[in-house]
């Protein structure tokens, strides 16, 4: 490993964000031994406090030049995007455990020092050109992942879920890291960026020079980590652990595994692309190796997003019916991923960000209600929103947000992907965007779905106690639905200027 | 085009378009119980637009083509996609812009009898005309989408909430089938937009007729083994067609109908199915008129099957709204049949009867509207004898189904004719034959008509409707300018031909080979 000589002198303080995690982690976890409260929102807000610093770190260092940290972290624009966005993201599950009537009855300390665990994880996964320091961070990310689905123990629908997400988890890990023990064979190194600018016939070698040598041996490789990386971003035919994990854990989880695990997924398979493929420089046999990951990835793409909605469409729990239609969503944003170039996954990032502003408005809805009547069913929502207009307005940006109907953000996302896919290669890949409009149109159904029993049923003889704060919350997640479609400039900035992976590569 | 700039003048139609906005806003701040201030809002906020319409209509410069009223603004700007506030009117949009608005007003009177009315109803009925006359005014392809699917929620809520019995089917299968057309709109949308030059990208309308017409698109990707302008041309005229609706897209047209609340039917027939006709003469025909001129001919046979198929299917119903709903189906087939002959006077007729079936239309289905808060049900044959109790509705419901019957004297009859000449006259021969067809429809819709009026209002008066109050002056307050506009147009017809020739004009040119 030539590169672990090149320590960096301010490694550490390239770590801060991370470190601020850990350390946050590590106290919350002291302060629940010392305090001994079953509800602390101290916690929550200690927590949330030290997800905010984190964040202002990278906010700092967001214009900052890409570097290394001890040679094998790499500090970029992109990977400060995906952070931010964990910090954002768990910011708001943290906020949900707090507010959610349910988990009230169970002890909570440890769900912010998983949810920081698992944020550090995630830091480390999107963070980092290494391979052994991605599988690394997935791993510290699904781990706690594990123990948080199945965090009600007493349940047997929480317990079955960590079982399954264990099994499923422990197996696809596996497949990818045999993937990559392979391209470490085939190449020498762990390093993405050595793998992509290798020169010579010496270890370390070049990707270009594996494919030239032995083409199987790549294939079967790609095939094993794009396998790993579909388990983690609930991918056909590597997603059928989501909708019984996303059912079986505690609300606030599902949010986290649907948001901010499945974002982390994202970045890190991004990030594998762009480096290994996507480089101008790159030889011509690397470049073409890309294009056919880019048809394979299509087909993964078309594939997920029609088993998604089709079976979200039969769904009578809202719970399971928002797992498959995060399934959808990740149909959705690979196919920016198949575009294989910098519109492509700018495309992807920006759906992210509109991702995260609908999704979390869908998990915090079904939250407030599953609190209140104890049920996640559609039937259970009958006439509530004539009951709590605000929550149940929020709710209907939301879903038009989730459709991609104008005039919210989630359009524009679809837009985007639709603008990006139909460009490449002369219009190479027209079926894909057909085919995600059309999903649109089923996904409308089971969408609305919700609206209807929200507004068109009669409501039953149950009052709902108001929940001010994540009312607050839902109705700021659904104004900033709105505006960022009326105006975009600022997270379609962000996003472009974040996607730095391709014009500074070595 | 002018700046953006917030003076009344300059930009009108702006106000146009967001004062109902205001006024949705301003009501949710009503507490629900006070409905007489919600509904004094709603007044307000659906007549200031009204007036200014008809400000802008008398304002408009009738020896002058192109758009006016014009407004441009940068809107999202990102280094390959930019979108603009760009809207401006032309002789073909006004006529339906000012329709809107008075349709929009009268819908207002005519929601008092609407069960369970409640504050949300008339917010979302604001946002509803928000959504219509942003299409209506749009110049620009994005702005013009977004508007387009603006108007679907809230249709969705009025017929899903205040609808009749199966009103949760209606309403879905409402907003299924018009988001599927749109998407196929967005698909071939977004090619339009990357078949452009490098750097060149617009969403303007004009600009894209301009390439349309002028230099033509660049050849660009197939689909299905069609040229790039043949499938652009399907799918944009596919998602047209659909909320038109024409044959064999109709069919989600007499649920709606028959389910939302009077003056829902009466803005969906009255302004939603114009949306339609009016978005091929502005988002499809002249964008690729070739691929148009190639199958002009299919659109003029799915015209008539339209009239014949939509006037047939009338003629056996027995739910007087559903009767009403199909025979929308066979007077917007004159508007295809008008477009697809390629001729100015069809053309001009096309344009005329979407104006006229927007009043008719809406009339009839306030007429139906009428009988339906006395007796409940809508079964033509359980009715009888109703214009002895009610003599002043007869009349008047009289005047509202001629004026849908096209009887000269009255404004259905100029449109069609002129549609019917305008066929006669394409070049295509072809299109005689369909005419001749078309005629038959002609025939078949005096029948359903003449056979309705006949069972509700004559014949031996069935004992049940004796005790009928007459018509009242809330009910005739929302009927009466719309059967002026019927009687009025059809003495007068040039006081919107003269307006829509410039736009015809302007339109001929851009479909007109070798323009």
């Amino acid at each position: 490993m030539l590169l672990l000589n090149d320590v960096h002198t301010t490694g550490i303080s390239l770590l801060a964000p991370e470190l601020i995690l850990v350390a946050t982690s590590l106290l919350v976890l002291a302060m629940d031994l010392i305090w001994k409260e079953r509800n602390s929102s101290r916690l929550g807000w200690i927590s949330i406090a030290g997800l905010g610093l984190a964040a202002f770190v990278l906010l700092l260092a967001f214009q900052k030049e890409p570097d290394h940290a001890f040679g094998i972290v790499r500090v970029d624009r992109f990977g400060n995007f995906f952070k931010l966005f964990t910090c954002a993201a768990l910011a708001v599950v943290m906020f949900f455990v707090m507010q959610d009537r349910r988990e009230r009855k169970h002890r909570i300390g440890e769900y912010y020092f998983l949810l920081l665990g698992a944020g550090v994880g995630i830091f480390f996964m999107v963070g980092t050109n290494n391979l052994l320091l991605l599988v690394l961070g997935l791993e510290l990310l699904s781990l706690a992942s594990y123990a948080l689905a199945g965090f009600h123990k007493g349940e047997k629908r929480s317990a079955e879920a960590a079982m399954k997400y264990i099994v499923f988890g422990g197996l696809s890990a596996g497949v990818m890291v045999y993937g990559i023990s392979l391209l470490y064979g085939l190449t020498g190194t762990l390093d993405l960026a050595v793998m992509a600018s290798a020169t010579g016939e010496d270890l370390p070698r070049s990707l270009a020079t594996a494919i030239t040598q032995s083409p199987g041996a790549v294939a079967v490789a790609m095939v094993l980590i794009l396998g790993g990386f579909s388990y983690k971003i609930s991918v056909a035919p590597f997603h059928f652990w989501a909708p019984d994990v996303y059912e079986g854990a505690p609300t606030p989880v599902t949010t986290f595994l649907a948001v901010a695990s499945k974002a982390a997924g994202f970045g890190a398979l991004l990030r594998f692309i762009a480096v290994l493929f996507m480089n101008p420089d790159a030889a011509e046999a690397v470049q073409d190796y890309g294009l056919q990951m880019g048809s394979l990835i299509a087909l993964l793409a078309a594939v997920t997003m029609t088993i998604g909605n089709l079976a979200a469409l039969r769904q009578e729990s809202v719970k399971r019916m928002l797992a498959y239609s995060s399934v959808a969503h990740a149909g959705y944003i690979l196919v920016g991923v198949t575009a294989m170039n910098t519109e492509g996954f700018e495309a992807a990032m920006f759906y992210l960000v509109a991702y995260y502003l609908m999704n979390l408005g869908a998990f915090g809805f079904l939250l407030y209600f599953a609190g209140e009547t104890g049920e996640e069913t559609y039937e259970s929502l009958n006439g509530m929103g004539r009951k709590s207009p605000v929550i149940g307005v929020s709710m209907v940006v939301f879903l038009v947000s989730l459709t991609g109907l104008p005039p919210m953000v989630g359009f524009l996302g679809k837009w985007k992907l639709i603008q990006a896919i139909q460009g490449v290669n002369d219009g190479q890949y027209l079926w894909l965007a057909m085919c995600l409009v059309l999903n649109s149109v089923v996904s409308l159904y089971y969408y609305v779905r919700v609206a209807k029993h929200l507004f068109l049923k009669e409501p039953g003889e149950r009052s709902l106690k108001p929940a001010p704060a994540l009312t607050g919350l839902l109705v700021v997640l659904a104004v900033l639905n709105l505006f960022f479609m009326l105006y975009a400039n600022p997270i379609v900035e962000w996003t472009n200027a974040s996607f730095d992976l391709v014009s500074s590569a070595e | 085009m002018e700046t953006f700039n917030l003076d009344l003048p300059s930009s009108i139609l702006a106000w146009i378009t967001f004062i109902p906005m205001i006024g949705m806003a301003a009501i949710m701040f009503v507490p629900k119980t006070n409905m007489t201030l919600v509904k004094g809002i709603t007044y307000v906020a659906t007549f200031i637009p009204f007036v200014l319409a008809s400000v802008v209509y008398w304002g408009y410069d009738k020896g002058h083509s192109g758009y006016q009223y014009a407004q441009e603004a940068s809107w999202i700007s990102i280094n390959n996609f930019n979108v603009f506030w760009r809207v401006g009117v032309d002789g073909l949009s006004l006529p339906l812009v000012w329709l809107t608005t008075i349709l929009l007003f009268l819908a207002v009177p005519a929601s008092e009898t609407v069960p369970r009315v409640s504050k949300a109803y008339f917010a979302l009925l604001l946002m509803l005309e928000v959504g219509i006359l942003g299409v209506f005014i749009s110049l620009d392809y994005f702005l013009f989408y977004v508007f387009w699917e603006v108007m679907l929620l809230p249709m969705y809520f009025l017929i899903g909430i205040w609808g009749g019995p199966k009103r949760e089917y209606a309403a879905i299968k409402f907003f299924l089938y018009t988001l599927a057309g749109s998407v196929l709109m967005l698909v071939a949308l977004v090619a339009l937009y990357l078949n452009q030059p490098d750097g060149m990208e617009t969403f303007s309308i004009p600009a894209m007729m301009a390439i349309g017409g002028a230099q033509g698109w660049a050849a660009g990707p197939e689909l299905l083994g069609m040229q790039f302008t043949t499938w652009v041309f399907w799918f944009l005229f596919i998602g047209f067609a659909i909320k038109i609706p024409c044959f064999p897209f109709h069919t989600w047209l007499p649920d709606a109908h028959v389910q939302a609340p009077t003056p829902i039917s009466v803005i969906l027939a009255g302004i939603l199915l114009k949306l339609g006709g009016y978005g091929l003469i502005r988002g499809c025909f002249p964008i690729v008129p070739d691929a148009f001129r190639d199958n002009a001919y299919i659109l003029g046979v799915l015209g008539v099957i339209s009239i014949v198929y939509g006037a047939y299917v009338a003629l056996g119903q027995t739910d007087f709204k559903r009767m009403v709903a199909y025979s929308s189906v066979s007077h917007m087939g004159f508007v295809l049949l008008g477009m697809a002959a390629l001729t100015e006077w069809g053309m001009n007729g096309a344009a005329l009867q979407m104006f006229n079936h927007g009043t008719s239309s809406a009339a009839c289905f306030l007429v139906v509207g009428v009988i339906y808060d006395r007796a409940h049900h809508r079964d033509l044959n359980a009715f009888g004898g109703v214009a002895q109790p009610m003599p002043r509705y007869w009349a008047l419901a009289t005047i509202a189904f001629f004026a849908s019957l096209g009887l000269p004297g009255m404004a259905g009859f100029v449109s069609e004719a002129m549609t019917l000449v305008g066929s006669f006259q394409s070049p295509d021969p072809r299109f005689r034959i369909l005419v001749l067809i078309a005629a038959l429809g002609v025939v078949l819709t005096g029948a359903y008509i003449l056979w309705a009026l006949q069972r509700v209002f004559l014949g031996p008066l069935n004992e049940k409707y004796k005790d009928y109050e007459d018509i009242t002056g809330r009910e005739i307050f929302s009927l009466a300018p719309l059967l002026f506009l019927c009687v009025f147009l059809g003495i007068f017809p040039y006081y919107l031909l003269d307006w829509m020739d410039v736009g015809v004009i302007d339109l001929m040119k851009l479909l007109s080979p070798g323009s």
